[in-house]
């Protein structure tokens, strides 16, 4: 009795091992209590969001600096950190601050409740971050719904839309349905293996025979995570709460969420069920959730690309396209499943953490635009809206057919060089999956060429038959936007220094975070 | 100096696009749009006279190029960024420079909408155009291949004709699709690099080369299988692009509807990238795979030249003509190279220079036309050359340059390359049939079907009477348009007479390739001491 009180009351407790999402929470409650007091003061709360991101972001570096080079794990083995939490975390917390610039002109547009939806922006943020950071499938699953808590509401901020109505509702609905199935799914594999902590399951797979369990509720699991990262065939919701959603959400949602739900499914699967040498039944289970994956990024990436070039919506057409680059990235996925060394395996995951990157910083930069073009209640967000803009507003338009590009995965942008990381752990695998796998993507990126063209096309090549007004440009916009174009260049030109970063996040060996 | 010399190939990539940059910048500042083609015209111009510098040097690194520079770009994947000339290379980059800008001055009157973007445009195709000769590592390579297709999209589907749209998008997705399998086959490459060298995985061209020349790497045996599908991939992408039949249905309709500045462009240096990457990267790749796919190759080259000549004959719009007579004459290219002969692949070197210098001169010149006339259509021409005697005369001379007629360059192009074919041992020889010759006599048949219907086009064109009044009033050449199209006669003139310092220039690089093709056997590596 007194060896179970004594680890009851003595966890393994360093706050300093969750100062980043600390801080973001912290800052979530102070944005929520500055709005009782002083409410609808949108820049007060937009200003202290960003500067609790800052301290964030900077603690985050600082965490990096101290690493051992060796994954550590505190909070009785329930916190990572290595470098998927860090990398993706940074960006987390890039989506997060470029979403609150892009909400400005929105929130004062609408005249949305700027302090709960701040609130809620940081606590989604908090939430990713600990998906990031949970090695204990319990971890993973709080953090999840923290996220998705605050992202329903944020779906349904504009209470007086219908549209934005269903959005919500449906994204709650369905979004709940998957949880259920991921939570049942986390419960079959604590009963088959007697651990919710990751690496400990890694560890009882190993054991000779392991329950039929284990594969169902790693089938559950891919259900789950599936349809947070929106694969084919749980992506139906995608489409529709992504049009209904106000548009600075919708980038959110197709940047942030998803790749806070990677970033929990690469360390599930890729820490949890590992290939083993010599043990048959962990090598079946790996096997199956390999060829499922691949099979489900090829119909992701297909469907999400067909599905794009049929639609006359833009945020629509964004929509499916975000289907399409979710497949890209299980591309890279499944090539860190079939990585031979740890090494090759976490340059894999480093590699889908930079493509997330990549697709975070293009997608809101399209997304801004989108706002910006759609005025109120995202009405202009037709093609058809989009006719012949090009010269009138060259400034707007050579931006977004920059953001169109670097989705297509043209060189000199960051989507090129996220693309060639995440096709190459798959070809280096030599598998004959993966390489079908591979070519299906290249087909399909070509494919993508026609929709994201097209938006060029009309804004370019067409003449504009009705009057046009060029939209006004406030600072914290013209920032996102710099931000975004600067960041296309620079990791598609010089993001070396970006991946390195991801991959190998020891610098400094000696402090160590237990 | 030294500085110069040592980035020469960066200061060729980067000089147009901060001549984009400072284009920009002008009309932002100044306000003005009226000066632009002067800036552009005096950025291209100094652009040629730097590149006139490679000529210079022949001493050439152990690797066989010039110029060299190599900086690590992503280290992560170990791509450089790698740069470097040698006689391949060396000339399609000055025809580059030199179609610059001729094509600026051609625009002089021709662009009213939106003249900054027009030449931002046209500089950054022409950074992407070098970097796409001078790249030595494969990524690099491809980087600036796809990046070549951006302007070029946007200057046919802005200031096209018509039907620009539908042409612009089919250009950028053939081109795109063929190139991204491409990408597909550079990564596979390097990890095929990576499992046999103790270097580790490479894009570097001279690197895989030098473990091709160590015998650590080669295409034929356990992996001959892998490097079909590596050689196919890469294949199509250059196919598509020069274009090769059944893959060129994009070229008329992408011709016709550019703007002339774009068609000549596109003629003169895009579709020599096509034909460039096979000879630089799938001849000396994949040895084995050339030589086993060449009569594939040779047999649509030679339908390409013939059905290329005859749908030309039909063609009702002058600029479509010419763009199927692209088609035939890219035809002919591939043929010389994929005799694998060294007379057959000089000549094939030497005619992508005719076909820049004489495709690029007929563009420019229904270009001319077309200014005046606002229409192509043959039928509503005739009896030009009464009331327009300057430019019936060199559009004339031009015609049979491309044609080929002896002492103008086409002639020693096509000559070398049905030597070259002749003299071939790719295909099969029987005691009955030597396969050879029937292609060479095949292609010859091209030849005449290039003077039937140029002439027959000339002369429905330019001679008899003046039918339509619409072309009573022309106005002859003015000094503007003489003067950017004598460089180009004088240069068909002198290619013509005296081609010794191109081909003898190219040698050393189209003999090394040669003989990489033909030599490599099974693994077997000779190599070394072939240059000399």
């Amino acid at each position: 009795m007194n060896i179970v009180l004594a680890e009851l009351v003595s966890p393994n407790v360093n706050l300093r091992a969750i100062l980043p999402e600390t801080m973001v929470a912290v800052t979530g409650v102070i944005v929520m209590l500055y709005d009782c007091f002083a409410p609808r003061q949108r820049n007060v709360t937009g200003a202290i969001s960003l500067i609790g991101l800052a301290a964030a972001a900077f603690f985050l570096g600082m965490m990096w600096m101290d690493g051992s080079g060796i994954p550590t794990y505190s909070w009785n083995g329930m916190i990572a950190h290595d470098n998927l939490r860090l990398s993706f975390s940074f960006v987390f917390l890039i989506v997060s601050a470029m979403t609150i610039l892009i909400s400005t002109i929105w929130v004062e547009r609408e005249d949305v409740p700027s302090g709960e939806y701040h609130a809620l922006l940081l606590f989604a943020t908090f939430g990713m971050m600990f998906m990031a950071a949970g090695n204990d499938l319990v971890i993973i699953f709080l953090g999840l719904e923290t996220l998705s808590i605050a992202t329903y509401v944020m779906a349904g901020l504009r209470r007086t839309d219908l549209k934005s109505n269903e959005s919500a509702m449906k994204y709650f609905i369905l979004g709940s349905l998957a949880s259920a199935f991921l939570l049942y799914g986390m419960a079959l594999i604590y009963g088959a293996t007697g651990a919710t902590n990751i690496p400990e399951i890694a560890s009882k797979i190993a054991q000779p025979n392991f329950p039929a369990l284990l594969l169902v509720g790693g089938a559950m699991l891919i259900v789950g995570f599936g349809f947070k990262i929106a694969a084919v065939p749980f992506h139906v919701w995608t489409p529709d709460v992504y049009e209904g959603a106000p548009s600075p959400i919708t980038g959110f949602m197709a940047a942030g969420p998803k790749a806070a739900a990677f970033a929990s499914f690469l360390r599930v699967f890729l820490l949890g069920f590992p290939v083993l040498a010599g043990v048959q039944a962990a090598g079946y289970l790996h096997d199956t959730w390999v060829t499922a994956l691949s099979l489900i990024a090829i119909a992701t990436m297909t469907l999400g690309n067909v599905g794009a070039i049929m639609q006359n919506n833009v945020k629509r057409m964004l929509a499916y396209s975000s289907i399409a680059h979710a497949g890209y990235a299980l591309v890279g996925f499944v090539g860190a499943g079939m990585a031979q060394t740890p090494t090759a395996r976490d340059e894999a995951i480093a590699s889908v953490a930079f493509y997330m990157l990549t697709y975070a910083i293009t997608n809101l930069g399209a997304f801004a635009i989108i706002t910006l073009l759609g005025q109120k209640n995202d009405r202009r967000t037709d093609f058809e809206d989009f006719n012949g803009i090009g010269f009138k507003s060259p400034a707007l338009s050579f931006t977004l057919s920059l953001f169109m590009l670097s989705l297509l995965g043209l060189p000199l942008t960051a989507g090129f060089i996220g693309k060639v990381l995440v096709f190459r752990p798959a070809l280096e695998a030599g598998d004959r999956l993966l390489t079908i796998v591979v070519v299906a993507a290249v087909v399909n990126t070509a494919i993508s060429a026609y929709y994201y063209l097209r938006l060029i096309v009309v804004m370019f090549f067409r003449e504009r038959t009705t009057a046009w007004a060029e939209p006004r440009l406030s600072t914290p916009f013209a920032a996102v936007l710099l931000i975004a174009v600067l960041g296309v260049f620079y990791l598609g030109i010089f993001g070396d220094r970006v991946i390195q970063r991801f991959s190998q996040p020891a610098v400094r060996v000696g402090a160590q975070l237990h | 100096m030294d500085f110069i010399n040592e980035n020469l190939l960066t200061i060729l990539i980067l000089l147009p696009v901060f001549g984009a940059l400072g284009v920009l910048a002008y009309q932002m500042f100044a306000g003005r749009e009226d000066n632009l083609k002067w800036i552009t015209f005096g950025i291209t111009l100094v652009n040629f006279l730097i590149s006139l510098l490679l000529i210079g040097e022949k001493a050439a690194s152990s690797s066989g190029f010039q110029f060299e520079k190599s900086v690590p770009w992503i280290t992560a994947i170990n791509s450089n960024y790698h740069v470097g000339v040698d006689g391949l290379s060396l000339w399609l980059v000055i025809l580059t420079t030199f179609i610059m800008p001729i094509s600026v001055i051609s625009t002089w009157h021709a662009v009213e909408k939106k003249p900054t973007a027009f030449y931002i445009f046209l500089l950054l195709l022409e950074s992407a155009m070098i970097g796409v000769f001078v790249s030595l590592d494969l990524l690099v390579f491809y980087l600036f291949f796809e990046a070549s297709l951006v302007p070029m999209f946007f200057l046919i589907g802005i200031w096209g004709g018509e039907n620009r749209i539908y042409a612009a998008v089919k250009f950028f997705i053939f081109t795109a699709l063929g190139s991204l399998l491409m990408l597909a086959a550079i990564i596979s490459l390097y990890y095929v690099h990576a499992s046999v060298s103790s270097v580790g995985g490479t894009f570097d061209y001279v690197a895989i080369m030098k473990t091709m020349e160590l015998g650590h790497l080669s295409f034929s045996g356990p992996l001959a299988a892998t490097g079909t599908l590596m050689f196919l991939a890469f294949a199509l992408a250059f196919s598509i692009k020069v274009p090769l039949f059944p893959f060129h249905t994009w070229l008329p309709d992408a011709h016709t509807e550019a703007p002339t500045a774009g068609s000549v462009i596109l003629a003169a240096v895009l579709l020599k990238m096509g034909t460039y990457g096979l000879m630089r990267f799938c001849f000396t790749l994949f040895p084995d795979q050339s030589r086993e796919f060449a009569p594939f190759f040779i047999v649509l080259a030679i339908i390409g030249i013939i059905y290329g000549a005859l749908v030309a004959m039909v063609q009702p719009d002058v600029k479509r003509l010419v763009a199927y007579s692209s088609v035939a004459h890219m035809g002919f290219v591939i043929l010389g190279m994929f005799s694998f002969t060294e007379w057959g692949m000089q000549g094939a070197v030497y005619q992508m220079l005719n076909h820049g210098v004489s495709t690029g001169a007929l563009f420019l010149l229904v270009g001319f036309i077309y200014e005046r006339r606002h229409t192509r259509q043959i039928s509503e021409f005739g009896g030009l050359a009464n009331v327009m005697p300057i430019y019936a005369t060199i559009f004339v001379i031009t015609a049979m340059s491309s044609v080929g007629l002896p002492f103008l360059n086409g002639f020693v192009g096509e000559f070398l390359i049905m030597l070259g074919m002749w003299k071939s041992s790719i295909l099969s020889v029987t005691t009955t049939t030597n396969w050879n010759y029937i292609a060479t006599m095949l292609a010859g048949t091209g030849v005449i079907f290039a003077a039937v219907y140029l002439l027959w086009m000339i002369q429905r064109v330019f001679f008899g009477e003046v039918t339509n009044d619409k072309n009573k009033s022309l106005s002859d050449l003015s000094w503007r348009e003489i003067g950017l199209i004598v460089p180009l006669m004088f240069l068909m003139v002198f290619m013509g007479v005296y081609p010794r310092p191109f081909l003898d220039r190219a040698k050393d690089a189209v003999t090394q390739i040669q003989t990489r093709v033909m030599h490599q056997a099974g693994g077997e590596v000779e190599h070394a001491e072939v240059v000399k």
